[in-house]
Parts: C-alpha cells; sequence; structure tokens
C-alpha cells in the first residue's frame, strides 16, 4: 500500500495544480518523473521576503491561509493515524460499536479536514494571483518609465517573458511552495512523534532511512538535470534548424536542398532522441529505487517488527500504526524535495523580475521641469554631443537653428546621426553635453509629456496598435470627435484611400498593423500626426518603406502636412529634399555642408556631388521630363 | 482540404500506432508481470499481519495462504522471515522490471515513433508548395514538427497504452477485492461512479472557463507586447497613462475570471477526496463488522483498503486518458493535415532535361491565384529572348513576386502555361529546372553556417575554386576575405554582422553558383540604404551578363538597367516597352521615374558645376 498512499498523499497536495493542468488542457504526463534542478543558487531569503513583501496587502488573506495551512499540517497525519487507530482498536477487537464509533469519527474528522482544504486551497490561488496581478502592472508601469535608450537594448520576446512565464513561477512560490512545505513537514513532525510514542526503536529505523532518502532524491535530481540540460541543448539545435528551414522554405526549394536538409534534421531529431532516452532511463532507475525503498521498510518492519510483537515488546495495534503512519512519513519526502526546486525556480524568476523593476532610467525628467507653453516651434541645437553608449558618440558639437515653420532635412549615410538629431528633439534620449532650446527653453528643463502633446512623428516602421482605424488616429489627440479625425484625413486629401478600406474608419486592425498594406499604414499614420496638430514635426524615412507608386500619392499628403511647422525630415530620396528650407549634410555625426539644396548645389561639395550621383543614376532624359 | 472527422482520425492514429505493435506488446506486457507483483507484494503484508495475530491471539481466523499454497511447518518467525523476504523479492523484481518496461517504453517512444514522425513531417513539409506557409503562420508550422508530435506520442502512451494498463489494473484490482469478498467490493465502489462522474463535470466546467481565461491573458499579453512595441509612439504622443490603463483593464480581467474559477477549484479537490474518504468509511464500518464476525481476515482488510486506494486513483486517471485523447486528436489533425496535403507542384510522370537550355522563357495567358475566384495575376503574355533581361515594376501587391515565383513552379499557374524554350515548365523535370535558375529576394536568408557553405548552398559539393569563382563575379571576393576567417567564416543568425549590400552579393554568388541560365532578382536593392546599393547594383551587373534575367524594381537605378520593362498593376500589364518609350507614355512608370528624377533647375545647376569642376 506504502506506495500508493504515498502517492495520494501527493496528490492531494498538488490536486489543484492537477485540476487546473487538466482543465487548461496540458498533459500532466510529460513532465518529467523528476523535476530537474534548475541552474541553481543556493536560496536567497533576501529575494524570498521581498516575494513576501508583495503579499502585505493581502495581510488577512495570507494569514488565514497561514493558520490553516498549520492546521491540515496536524490534519493529515490525525487522518492516517485515525484509520489506523479505527482498524487496530475495534476492528480487531471484533467491537461492532466501538467501529461505528469509531467511523464516525473518521468521517467528521476527514469531513473537517476537506472543508479546512477549501479554504486552504481558494486562499492560496487568490493570493497568488493577486501578487501576480500587482507584479504585472508593478512591471509595467516601470516599463513605461523607461526611456527609450531601454528598448532599444532588449526584445520584446524577453519582456513578455517577465509578466508571463517569470511571473508564474512567483506565482507558484507564493501560493504552494512555502504553504506546502509547512504542511509536509508538519506532517513529517505529527507523524514521527506519533510513532515515537508507539515505539521508539522502530521509528529510529525510520528516521535513519529518511536521510538516504533524501539523499537519493537530491542525487537523482543532479544527474537529471544534467541530462536535462543536454536534452534542452539537443532541443535547441533541432528547434533552430526547424525554425530556419521554415523561415528558408522558398531558399530550400529553389536551391533544391530537401533531401539534404531532410538528412541533416533527420541526424537533428535522433540526437535529440538519445538524449530523451538518457533522462528515461535515469528516471527508470530513479523511480522504482523510490519504490524499492518503501517495500525495504516494509520488509524490515514485518519481520522485525513481527519478532518484537511476538515477543510481546509491542502490541500488534502499533506494528498496524507503523504500516499506516510510516507511509504518510516517507510521503512528504519526495513533495519536499520538489517543492525546494520549485522554490528554486521561483527564485530564479522573481530575481529576473526584480533585475528588471530595478533597473533604473538613465534619465528623468529633472523635478523641477516646467510645462512648457504653446511653442511657436524654434528649435536650437548649441554644441550638442551625443552618444547612445559611452564612448562611442554619434554626434559631435552640432550647431544650427530652425526658425518656426521651417523645414529641416537631414541628409546622410546610414549611421551618419540623422535619426539621433530628432531623436534628441522628441527628448526620447538626452544629449551628454550642449543645449537643445526649444523656444528659447533648454529641452532639459521642461516636461516630457508637455513637449510631446506639441509633437507628432512619422517614422518608417509605422506603428500601429490593434483596434480600429479610427482609434489609432485618435491616439493622437483622444478628445477629437469623429468628424475632427475625418477633417484630418481631408485636409491630408488621403481620406478616399481610407473609405477604400472594408469598413473605413471603423476597420478594425490586426496585431502590429496586420490586414493593411504598407502604404494604409503609412496613411493612418500621416493622419493620426495631422490631428495631433502638432507644432514641430517628425518624419524618420516616413515614406521609405513604401513602394515608388505609393509614394508618389503619399508625397502630396505629405507637403500639406508639412505647411506651417517646424518639421525635420530624414529621407533616403534626394528628391523629398529640394523644397525644405534647410539642408543638413552629416557625416558620421557632424554637420559638413548646411544650407538650402540650391544653395549647396551651387557649394560644389559632398551635397552636390551626391545629387550627381543620383541624377546620373536615374538618367530619365531631361528633355522629357521637362514642363 | 476536407476536415477529418473524430472516427477518421482515430482510424488513422490507430493504423499509426498498429506499425508498433511488437513494441506496444512488450510494454503492455511488463505491466501484466508487474501489476502482479504489486498486488502480490501487497497481499504478502496483509499476509504477515494475519500470521502474527493468529500466533499472538488464539480466536482470530488462520492466515489465508493464496493459491491453496501450505506453509512450511515453520515457526512463527521463520514464516515472518519467509514473507518478509518474499516481499523483497518481489520489490527486487519488480524493480528491475520497472527499469526494463521505462527502457522499453522509451525505446518504442523515444527513439521510434517521436522521430520517425518527425523526420517524416519535416521531408513532407519541405515539399510542400507554398501555399501551405502562405496560409499558415511560421510558429504554427513550426509546431506540428515539434508539440503536435509529441501529441500524436501521446495518443500511444497516454491513451492507448495507459487505457489498456488502467482496464487491466481495474480488471485486477476487482478480481482480487472480488475474490476476497463480493458485497464488500460492491459497497465499497458504490461512490465510485460519483467520483468518475464528478471529475468529468468538473473538466467540463472548468475547461471552457480556463479558456477563456487563456484568451484574456492572451490579450494582457498582446496589450503588453504591442504597448512596448509602440514605446516610440506612446512616448511622443505622450500616452503613457492611457497605456497603462489599457494594460491594466487587461490585468484586472484575467484576475476578477479567475476568481470565479478559484472558488469552484478549490471545492473540486475537496469534494472528490472526500469521497474517497467515505469509500474508506464504508470499508471500516462494513468490512469492521466482518472482521468482527470473523468473515475476514484483519490482514485482508488492510490489503482492501490499499486495494481500494489504487482501485480509486485508476478511476480518477480516467478522466486524463480521455483529456489526453482529445488533445491528441487535435495535435493529429494537424500532424495529418502535413502528412495529407496534397502536393500541388509535382514533378511530371515523364520529365524531361534537356541537355542545352537556352533560356527562352514565354508568358502565355497565364492567370495565377492564391484563393479562388481572386486572380492576382490576369492573363499575362509576353515573351524574354535568352539573354535579355527584363524589369517588371509595380505597387506593392501588384503581383510581381507571384510572377517570379512561378518560373521555379513554386505556384503553378491556374490558367495558361509558360515555356522554357519551348517546353512547358510542368513537363521538365523539377529540380532541373530549379537548378538552373538563379534566385535572390529582397531580403535573402542567409544561413548559420559559414561563408562558403551558404554560397555553396544549393551544391554542397561545390570546390572552393567554384565557390571564390561565383564570389568574385558577384563582387562579394574582397569583403569576404576580409572577414576574419574569411570563407570560414560562420555568419550569425540572420547575417547582422554584414551590411545590407554585403549580405545581398552574398545571395547573388549564391545564386551564381550552379551557372543558371535564367536569373530572378526580386526587388534585390530595397532592404539596401542608398550608400550600398550601387555595390549591389555592380554585382548584378556582372550577373545578369548571358543569363535570361527577370529583376521586379522600385528603383530608377536598377530599372534603367533592363532591356525592357512590363509595368503590372493590379495583376494585369498596363505598360510595356524600354525606358524611353515608357516616359513617353506619361503612365504609371512615368509619375514614379519622376519621383525620383531630379527636377530641370537642379540639372542646370549641375551642369554649369560640371562645367567648373
Amino acid at each position: 500500500m506504502s506506495e500508493r498512499a504515498r502517492a495520494g498523499a501527493r496528490e492531494r497536495e498538488s490536486e489543484e495544480g492537477r485540476a487546473r493542468d487538466r482543465a487548461r488542457g496540458r498533459r500532466t504526463a510529460e513532465r518529467l518523473p523528476i523535476a530537474p534542478e534548475a541552474d541553481q543558487k543556493p536560496l536567497d531569503f533576501a529575494i524570498v521576503k521581498r516575494i513576501f513583501s508583495y503579499t502585505k496587502p493581502y495581510r488577512r488573506l495570507r494569514n488565514g491561509l497561514f493558520g490553516l495551512v498549520v492546521l491540515r499540517s496536524i490534519q493529515l497525519p490525525l487522518v492516517t493515524w485515525a484509520t489506523a487507530k479505527v482498524i487496530s482498536g475495534p476492528v480487531a477487537n471484533h467491537d461492532v460499536r466501538g467501529t461505528a464509533f469509531g467511523v464516525a469519527g473518521y468521517l467528521a474528522l476527514t469531513g473537517f479536514t476537506s472543508f479546512c482544504f477549501v479554504y486552504r486551497q481558494r486562499f492560496a490561488l487568490l493570493l497568488g494571483e493577486a501578487v501576480v496581478h500587482d507584479l504585472r502592472l508593478q512591471v509595467y508601469e516601470h516599463l513605461l518609465r523607461l526611456p527609450m535608450s531601454f528598448f532599444k537594448k532588449v526584445q520584446v520576446g524577453k519582456l513578455i517573458g517577465r509578466i508571463t512565464s517569470d511571473v508564474d513561477v512567483v506565482r507558484v512560490g507564493v501560493q504552494d511552495v512555502a504553504f506546502i512545505s509547512i504542511v509536509q513537514i508538519g506532517s513529517m513532525l505529527v507523524s514521527a512523534a506519533l510513532m515515537l510514542y508507539y515505539d521508539w526503536k522502530l521509528c529510529l529505523v525510520v528516521l535513519i532511512m529518511a536521510p538516504v532518502l533524501w539523499t537519493l532524491l537530491r542525487h537523482f535530481r543532479r544527474l537529471a538535470s544534467a541530462a536535462y540540460r543536454a536534452q534542452q541543448e539537443s532541443f535547441s539545435r533541432v528547434a533552430a534548424t526547424l525554425a530556419e528551414s521554415v523561415s528558408g522554405i522558398r531558399e530550400i526549394q529553389g536551391f533544391v536542398r530537401q533531401e539534404l536538409n531532410g538528412g541533416l534534421f533527420e541526424q537533428l531529431i535522433y540526437d535529440h532522441s538519445r538524449y530523451n532516452m538518457v533522462s528515461a532511463k535515469q528516471s527508470a532507475i530513479f523511480l522504482p529505487m523510490l519504490e524499492l525503498n518503501g517495500q525495504l521498510f516494509l520488509a524490515i518492519l514485518l519481520v522485525v517488527g513481527g519478532y518484537q510483537a511476538l515477543g510481546g515488546e509491542v502490541p500488534l495495534q502499533s506494528l498496524i500504526q507503523f504500516l499506516f503512519l510510516s507511509t504518510a512519513f516517507f510521503g512528504a519526502i519526495s513533495p519536499l524535495g520538489n517543492q525546494y526546486n520549485q522554490a528554486l525556480t521561483a527564485m530564479a524568476g522573481a530575481e529576473r523580475v526584480f533585475d528588471l523593476l530595478d533597473t533604473q532610467p538613465d534619465w528623468q525628467d529633472a523635478p523641477d521641469a516646467q510645462d512648457l507653453p504653446v511653442i511657436a516651434g524654434r528649435v536650437e541645437f548649441s554644441h550638442v554631443s551625443f552618444a547612445y553608449e559611452p564612448g562611442r558618440p554619434v554626434l559631435h558639437d552640432l550647431e544650427f537653428t530652425a526658425l518656426p515653420g521651417q523645414t529641416v532635412a537631414l541628409v546622410g549615410f546610414t549611421g551618419s546621426g540623422k535619426s539621433s538629431i530628432v531623436n534628441l528633439v522628441a527628448k526620447l534620449y538626452l544629449a551628454q553635453s550642449g543645449q537643445i532650446l526649444i523656444d528659447g527653453q533648454e529641452i532639459k528643463s521642461v516636461t516630457s509629456s508637455s513637449l510631446h502633446r506639441q509633437i507628432a512623428s512619422v517614422t518608417q516602421d509605422n506603428f500601429l496598435f490593434a483596434g480600429s482605424v479610427l482609434e489609432n488616429i485618435r491616439l493622437a489627440r483622444p478628445s477629437a470627435s469623429d468628424e475632427e479625425v475625418r477633417a484630418a484625413a481631408v485636409a491630408l486629401d488621403i481620406n478616399d484611400v481610407i473609405d477604400d478600406l472594408p469598413q473605413g474608419f471603423a476597420t478594425e486592425i490586426g496585431e502590429k498593423g496586420a490586414g493593411l498594406s504598407l502604404g494604409q499604414r503609412q496613411v493612418v499614420c500621416f493622419v493620426r500626426a495631422m490631428l495631433a496638430d502638432p507644432r514641430i514635426l517628425i518624419l524618420d524615412e516616413a515614406t521609405s518603406s513604401v513602394d515608388t507608386v505609393t509614394e508618389s500619392r503619399l508625397q502630396h499628403a505629405l507637403m500639406k502636412l508639412l505647411r506651417g511647422r517646424t518639421s525635420f525630415v530624414v529621407a533616403h530620396r534626394l528628391s523629398t529634399i529640394r523644397h525644405a528650407d534647410l539642408v543638413l549634410v552629416l557625416d558620421q555625426g557632424r554637420i559638413v555642408e548646411s544650407g538650402n539644396h540650391r544653395e549647396l548645389l551651387a557649394l560644389g561639395g559632398r551635397y552636390a556631388r551626391m545629387y550627381q550621383q543620383f541624377v546620373s543614376s536615374t538618367d530619365l532624359g531631361v528633355a522629357t521630363l521637362g514642363k | 482540404m476536407s476536415e477529418l472527422t473524430h472516427t477518421q482520425l482515430l482510424r488513422r492514429l490507430l493504423s499509426l500506432s498498429w506499425r508498433y505493435w511488437r513494441q506496444c506488446l512488450a510494454v503492455f506486457g511488463y505491466q501484466v508481470v508487474l501489476l502482479a507483483l504489486g498486488v502480490s507484494g501487497l497481499g504478502l503484508s496483509g499476509l504477515a499481519i494475519d500470521v502474527i495475530r493468529h500466533a499472538l491471539e488464539g480466536g482470530t481466523p488462520a492466515p489465508r495462504w493464496p493459491l491453496g499454497f501450505t506453509p512450511p511447518p515453520w515457526t512463527t518467525p521463520g514464516l515472518l522471515g519467509l514473507l518478509g523476504g518474499l516481499v523483497l523479492v518481489a520489490a527486487l523484481a519488480r524493480a528491475l522490471l520497472n527499469y526494463r518496461y521505462s527502457v522499453a517504453a522509451g525505446e518504442l517512444l523515444q527513439m521510434r515513433l517521436v522521430p520517425e514522425l518527425r523526420t517524416g513531417v519535416f521531408d513532407k513539409l519541405q515539399r510542400l508548395s507554398f501555399r501551405f506557409f502562405d496560409q499558415n503562420a511560421s510558429g504554427s508550422i513550426f509546431n506540428r514538427v515539434t508539440g503536435d508530435v509529441q501529441s500524436v506520442r501521446s495518443f500511444v502512451d497516454g491513451v492507448l497504452l495507459q487505457g489498456a494498463i488502467m482496464l487491466l489494473s481495474l480488471a485486477v484490482y476487482l478480481s482480487y477485492m472480488l475474490r476476497t469478498h463480493v458485497l464488500l467490493t460492491l459497497s465499497c465502489l458504490a461512490l465510485t461512479p460519483l467520483l468518475w462522474l464528478f471529475t468529468n463535470l468538473f473538466a467540463r466546467w472548468v475547461a471552457p472557463a480556463y479558456r477563456k481565461n487563456r484568451e484574456l491573458a492572451d490579450r494582457m499579453v498582446l496589450a503588453m507586447s504591442e504597448g512596448v512595441s509602440g514605446i516610440q509612439v506612446t512616448k511622443v504622443f505622450g500616452r503613457e497613462q492611457a497605456e497603462l490603463a489599457r494594460f491594466e483593464a487587461h490585468n484586472a480581467l484575467v484576475r476578477d475570471q479567475q476568481r470565479a474559477i478559484f472558488v469552484k477549484v478549490s471545492r473540486f479537490g475537496p469534494t472528490i477526496d472526500f469521497i474517497s474518504q467515505l469509500n474508506i468509511g464504508v470499508l471500516l464500518l462494513y468490512g469492521g463488522s466482518l472482521v468482527a464476525r470473523q468473515a475476514m481476515t484483519l490482514g485482508d482488510l488492510i490489503v482492501f483498503a490499499g486495494l481500494l486506494q489504487q482501485f480509486s486513483a485508476q478511476v480518477s486517471s480516467m478522466a486524463g486518458i480521455v483529456n489526453t485523447l482529445q488533445q491528441s486528436l487535435t495535435g493529429a489533425r494537424r500532424v495529418f493535415e502535413v502528412l495529407d496535403a496534397p502536393l500541388e507542384v509535382e514533378d511530371p510522370k515523364q520529365p524531361r532535361a534537356p541537355t542545352e537550355l537556352r533560356g527562352h522563357l514565354r508568358f502565355e495567358h497565364v492567370e495565377f491565384g492564391y484563393a479562388k475566384d481572386q486572380p492576382v495575376l490576369t492573363d499575362l503574355s509576353f515573351d524574354i529572348e535568352p539573354g535579355a533581361c527584363v524589369a517588371v515594376l509595380g505597387a506593392t501587391g501588384s503581383g510581381k513576386s507571384t510572377l517570379l515565383s512561378l518560373i521555379p513552379r513554386f505556384y503553378d499557374p491556374t490558367r495558361g502555361r509558360i515555356l522554357l524554350d519551348g517546353v512547358d515548365l510542368k513537363d521538365l523535370a523539377l529540380d532541373y529546372l530549379r537548378r538552373n535558375i538563379g534566385l535572390v529576394f529582397q531580403e535573402s536568408l542567409l544561413f548559420h553556417s559559414s561563408v562558403a557553405q551558404n554560397i555553396a548552398f544549393g551544391n554542397p559539393e561545390a570546390s572552393r575554386e567554384q565557390i571564390e569563382h561565383a564570389a568574385r563575379v558577384a563582387g562579394a571576393h574582397e569583403f569576404v576575405q576580409q572577414l576574419p576567417q574569411g570563407y570560414d567564416t560562420v555568419l550569425e543568425e540572420g547575417a547582422v554582422n554584414l551590411s545590407g549590400g554585403q549580405r545581398q552579393r552574398l545571395a547573388i554568388a549564391r545564386a551564381l553558383l550552379l551557372e543558371p541560365k535564367i536569373l530572378l532578382l526580386d526587388d534585390p536593392t530595397t532592404a539596401v540604404d542608398a550608400q550600398t546599393e550601387h555595390e549591389v547594383l555592380e554585382a548584378m551587373d556582372a550577373a545578369i551578363e548571358g543569363r535570361t534575367t527577370i529583376v521586379v524594381a522600385n528603383r530608377l537605378s536598377t530599372l534603367r538597367r533592363a532591356d525592357w520593362i512590363l509595368v503590372i498593376d493590379d495583376g494585369r500589364i498596363v505598360e510595356r516597352g524600354t525606358h524611353a518609350e515608357l516616359l513617353k507614355n506619361h503612365g504609371i512608370y512615368y509619375r514614379a521615374a519622376s519621383l525620383q528624377a531630379a527636377d530641370q533647375d537642379s540639372i542646370v545647376l549641375l551642369e554649369a558645376l560640371g562645367r567648373r569642376l
């Protein structure tokens, strides 16, 4: 009976988890039989403390749970004891009345235990969910506070991992680890105490075997973790090849590589399978050994205990008690080991979350920053130098002034610093030295939000949120009426593009702008910027992802959008630059030439050369194009 | 493709499993022996109790030795020693067999079923037409080879084997219990159907709630991932607070919906628990009275309690098996979808492979659509002389890239035909055709392997000379030599350590390695910035020499290099002719061209400049 009873005890504790898995459609069977050891540091109590600080707002829930858990750790061995008591007492003595009373008592006890268990589970789940909710919110709130430089460095996928898998292991830490451990340790103590009461000698046998079992468990966990890592690594090779094959299917079919690729993949698959086998073999040794241990104890109990019983040293009753209580005692060891692993995993997850929460923004608005009043739009750079990473400057000592309403074109090769300039104007980054003045006010002394209310930008990646076209446009000015949104589109003369969408302005856009063509997405972004009616407008390669045919259409709208605003235009096509009031030619973060198109051509310098190259490569036969 | 019904799926799965019937049978055989040993271990300990009790208390019934076995006339301690020894022997045998069982199951699943299925699915995937890849997100395709294959596996071990084991165990336990006492067995099991019923009801109730929860959670994650990807928009429009509120709304929805689930979940476990406790209660009460009346031994009662627990455990595992079945069906459907997907593009019955190719391409009334009644290309007819270079211009979605993909037969035209040197493409051996076509895409995927291996992608046996020659023609040789390990430098994933121009030149070298007669270039400079564009153009100039070339292009710099140009709009040819002819046309081509052209004013200035310089 030992093995099953043990499994029963384990199951009861993890019932909530299993029920959840079952309902969510996860396959519990696929979990490794021995939870592998995570890559581990020992328990760090500072982190544990910090995790539990999140339960503070739910103090009553937490304390109630604590009480219930302590109660349960006494109840569980008592139920086992009661069973044995009834069997070894009234049943063995043929006392039918006593049996009936015993059973009534037993049922009352288990009924009460089950009743408490309802609340013990509910409280734990509620506590876990509450903490997880708060953590997620805190993470997201923190993310929104971090400056752009942070997002340049991290992948979205990793951040999502923080609010999903990492937060979820923290949940397990909060709702399970501490409380289940208390239950298991408590049950062990109570069972041990009861056994001690019945027969201290037999109890000693049990106590000697416990550390053996524990050591065995740890040893195999360590082995398993090595195998698990090898398994993971071989799988990541499979996954990488598979992913490459899926995204490179054009190349594979186009270059007739199916045969060869198939062979390579097969090798990887079998390689992975071999590692799976290693793992399977380990648990094939471990699980039977665990069972063997239980059976060994049973044999000892029968022989040693039996001799003692025959000699009258121990009543038969105690022997039966031992049969039951020892299973309760041993049954707690394996779950405890699991909980220890869970604790380490939860800690690792928490550490990643806390690392993120502890990331200090590189900069924040100055505490005494003022709101910017409505501006005319004069932008002045004075000795501005800037680097994304210390020691690798991308802008050197920039000097220029954009007058209100002027269009400034930024020209230069990739990496010359064009986008960095517009990022500084929008205060997405702060310059390390020099001053940027907006209407004469130093940009550092004004609040970001007041500045952002007067700036709009259209960039190459034309990001749209999931939602309707209308909602996306209204993002620029949430208070705008439907008519105002439409008016903005009409003003740009591109309302027909939106009207042509399946549901016009009400058309739903999928994740990352799905469902709209690049050109249509760009149109929405243009209208969004128009609705914002900004004093400063930034166009960072606004039309470069659009094909030339569509671009010719957008060019017209672009001109209307620019009118009357201070605009910064980064463009890769020189044709867009002709109409700028000021052209800044950049090379490796320095302004090498500045002036308007005609002036720069007349100068005969770098701009003129670039333009000439452009003209010669697009020689259309001037005569045919002339008006 | 018609959906497979559940019955069809089940039949397919069973026939798939039938392939491994020998192994399945062996695994099952181990379980039978294991079960027998387990039950006898349990029986032996009960027997030991009775032996002791019999020796201690004279009035108790004599122990019932199983199978008519008569104990040797030993003393009680001797008998106890024997029983303890037997328990140990049974346990050792079990441990050994358990190991053999796990290994056998592992061999079947890990070494046979999973890899064979994965390899099969992968092989098929690689040969499928692009339509399949268009219709399925890459994540979903990925999952078919990984997760979904595991679902099929779980059908074999989680449903077939576990199910058989469960039935067998139930039968053994039941017969053992019935042999001990029929009425006791029945009364103890009276509540068991309730257990099963509750588990099922619960799963049925809670599954949709969890599905709903998963949707809510997905939306919450989406809100966050959008917020992060669109952080620049959020910041520039000063929308942080609104963003936070949006996220919190999703976040709170997840939490609030969980609450209702928690209430039910927390009731379920204890209820199930209590039902099995009731069973024990019945056993103690009824069994106790049986022991009192000497109708049953105490040891039997203890054994009975053990069996009862195992019985309940098996019954509750039934819900798990049913659930696994459902999931394995879902996974299997997706696996079979791949395995059954028709190869739209197939080799002809009698493939032709002319020794000499000239490279004369001819489209005859070609029509094509990804979906029925939604033609992407309509009535295309044109003729490209061997060695000519033709450019294709059109807006995004006008069908340019589709046109290109018809030539290596990534798709077949729905109407009309394409001829190469007068032979319908469908009559040529597929591999032969593709080996004679060089392909360069907008953003060519380079693989995470060495430069040489990437260039030799189409012919891994190519010599270093061949590789270097191709690289030289594509203007890649110089920069490759400057890489840390030259041609043996391993490219990073996505070749991010190379510039756009360098990547495209490697792609051109790769296309040239097989000396194809036909070269297809899909807007090769579009993802390249202006500064490296000319590098790619020069490589292109060398590459198109002596090959029939079709190049999709947006930039004038590329368009000008073509002998003539096709302008496509909405899947139709709307303009065709040389650069000069099309400019006179004042149509789409003219508009696109003039956008990129210098204005009169600037030209005059430049000319003045030219005289001065």
